[in-house]
């Protein structure tokens, strides 16, 4: 009996093997891993926060050389106005603003990205540390807090939903279906007809759009959150991620033999494609390698539109290299086609 | 000295078409000519290059080296020859998990064939009685009179056959020779390829035999199961 079960046991793993199933079980741990060394570094010192201060403003001089005097807490830059200052914000080149209180001129109003961050709640505290050691006990110098996004968690998540459900359907339902296709002949079989190879090329992409706005529609339909204020923006933004990744992974299910195949390299694409964008906003050194991940280039224009109400003119580069890795994709599916590649 | 007429009858010119897998397999450069009519058999041993043959001439493979023309098309002209050649592959390649009538249909529309002639279909076939049944839950043999009737919808004119009886039981093999006949008659040029001797005497009225990726013998059926080829094979 026993014999008989390795037997069996051995069969499932070079089934496993074969249909690279045992990439999948060793690759997802590391990737994952590999993340989060990077979110949370071991052994990481705390980075300084970037501090952005307005020319335009006068400071009190026992503020200014108190942070200036602690380079490894605060890295202060002078900036020419508010808006410039804003601009960086949302660019996450800044951590935060300070500039006077309406209210009180000698206290100080820190605006964030982000007011439940753990940055905010950092950069608070070395604030009131900075304080109590150059003033002793006193009023604080922080008298208001504003935060740039005032959006609801589930307005704030919404991002991330959208790429995860984008990914979803480019990386595993179309090249699953597109590889069901292969391995049953039925994609030879569209090639007996008068079907361009553009022609089933342009409706497998078509159908991965359909599948994705239905999803993003659905999601805000259900969160009951406004659509977006730049709308066709907006919209051409789906539909360009929506191109270019559906293009990759028809690109995806043409290169396999078969659906265990397809399912298997799918997933293995979703995960880096999902968590550096996703978490892009976590960790500073993510954010430095996120623009290397084409998912970024569709997650930060999304996330810019639906929650600081950014223009499509600020992601023109973005959306440019999505289309650009769209139409290679394209251009590779087609010649996997005449080639009849694994066919 | 060919005549004029035969020229014109020619349906299909082979010449020299390979395709060569790892360790000298498949065909090696065939060449042969079809006139209008002609009901071909294609044998061999397995792996002799009889379906790789028939793949070659439905598009479903890219050649190596070779010339095809099928009524003066090149092969690497799909668009305009999928509507000379059908092709009917060893499994059905049907999608499953719809009806009769959509498979057709689907076809129909791609083709822009009328949907009258998806009726003339199902009629021709005997598929009436299916015609709203899942492909599915068909038995192999409907499976393959929806295939062929597929494959017919735009009325090409040549018709290649993989295995068309493969793994059928003797009354639906009757059945598949007779609807073959039926379409024979109606004037198309049908190849199929077989591995059974009954079949090949029934239906074909030339044969031609594949032998390590060439064509080692190209006949009349008498002259076929006279010679040393049918010996080898069958006897």
């Amino acid at each position: 009996m026993i014999r008989t079960v390795i037997t069996l046991l051995t069969h499932d793993l070079a089934v496993a093997f074969k249909s690279k199933t045992l990439y999948l079980v060793i690759c997802i741990p590391l990737f994952v891993y590999a993340t989060l060394t990077l979110v949370d570094p071991p052994g990481a010192r705390v980075a300084p926060l970037n501090i952005a201060l307005l020319q335009t403003e006068s400071y009190a001089p026992v503020f200014l050389a108190s942070i200036k005097s602690v380079p490894d807490m605060f890295a202060v830059r002078w900036v020419s106005n508010h808006e410039a200052a804003i601009k960086l914000l949302n660019e996450r080149v800044m951590d935060g603003i300070l500039t006077p209180d309406v209210g009180d001129a000698s206290r100080l109003q820190l605006t964030v990205v982000k007011q439940a961050s753990a940055e905010t709640l950092i950069m608070m505290q070395r604030l009131a540390a900075l304080q109590i050691s150059a003033e002793g006990k006193g009023p604080g110098w922080i008298a208001a807090v504003k935060s740039l996004q005032t959006s609801s968690i589930k307005r704030q998540t919404l991002p991330t939903w959208i790429l995860m459900m984008v990914l979803l359907v480019s990386f595993i339902v179309l090249p699953s279906q597109v590889a069901e296709e292969k391995e049953k002949q039925l994609l030879l079989g569209w090639m007996q007809t008068p079907v361009r190879e553009i022609e089933w090329l342009a409706s497998k992409l078509a159908y991965g759009i359909v599948l994705m706005l239905t999803a993003v529609v659905a999601l805000q339909w259900m969160d009951g959150e406004s659509f977006c204020v730049h709308g066709v923006s907006y919209l051409v933004m789906l539909c360009t991620g929506g191109f270019c990744f559906g293009a990759l992974g028809i690109c995806l299910g043409l290169l396999c033999r078969n659906q265990a195949s397809a399912r298997t390299l799918g997933v293995l694409c979703y995960l880096p494609l999902l968590l550096p964008a996703a978490l892009s906003d976590m960790s500073q050194e993510l954010r430095g390698i996120a623009p290397l991940v084409p998912s970024y280039h569709f997650y930060e224009p999304i996330r810019a539109m639906l929650l600081d109400d950014s223009g499509f003119a600020f992601y023109i580069q973005s959306w440019m290299s999505l289309v650009a890795i769209g139409l290679l994709a394209c251009f590779a599916s087609h010649r996997l086609i005449q080639k009849r590649w694994l066919m | 000295m060919v005549s004029v007429q035969a020229i014109q009858d020619v349906h299909l010119d082979i010449h020299q078409i390979s395709k060569v897998y790892p360790g000298n397999r498949g065909l090696l450069g065939a060449s042969f000519s079809v006139v209008q009519g002609e009901l071909i058999a294609i044998v061999g041993h397995n792996g002799a290059g009889k379906s790789t043959l028939l793949k070659l001439l439905a598009n479903w493979l890219n050649p190596d080296g070779g010339q095809v023309s099928v009524q003066g098309v090149n092969l690497r002209e799909r668009l305009a020859l999928v509507r000379k050649v059908g092709f009917v592959p060893e499994s059905p390649n049907l999608h499953d998990a719809f009806s009769v009538d959509y498979n057709l249909m689907l076809f129909a529309r791609l083709f822009g064939v009328p949907a009258s002639r998806v009726e003339d279909t199902l009629q021709e076939f005997k598929l009436i009685p299916f015609r709203r049944s899942p492909v599915r839950t068909l038995s192999k043999g409907l499976k393959q009179r929806v295939s062929i009737g597929r494959s017919l919808l735009a009325d090409p004119p040549i018709l290649l056959l993989d295995e068309p009886t493969s793994a059928l039981d003797f009354e639906t093999t009757k059945d598949i020779y007779r609807l073959i006949h039926r379409i024979h008659a109606l004037g198309k040029t049908i190849l199929f390829t077989s591995h059974r001797p009954e079949e090949i005497k029934s239906l074909a009225t030339r044969i031609l035999v594949l032998h390590e990726g060439v064509v080692a013998f190209d006949g009349a059926p008498d002259a076929y199961f006279q010679s040393a080829f049918y010996q080898t094979l069958y006897v």
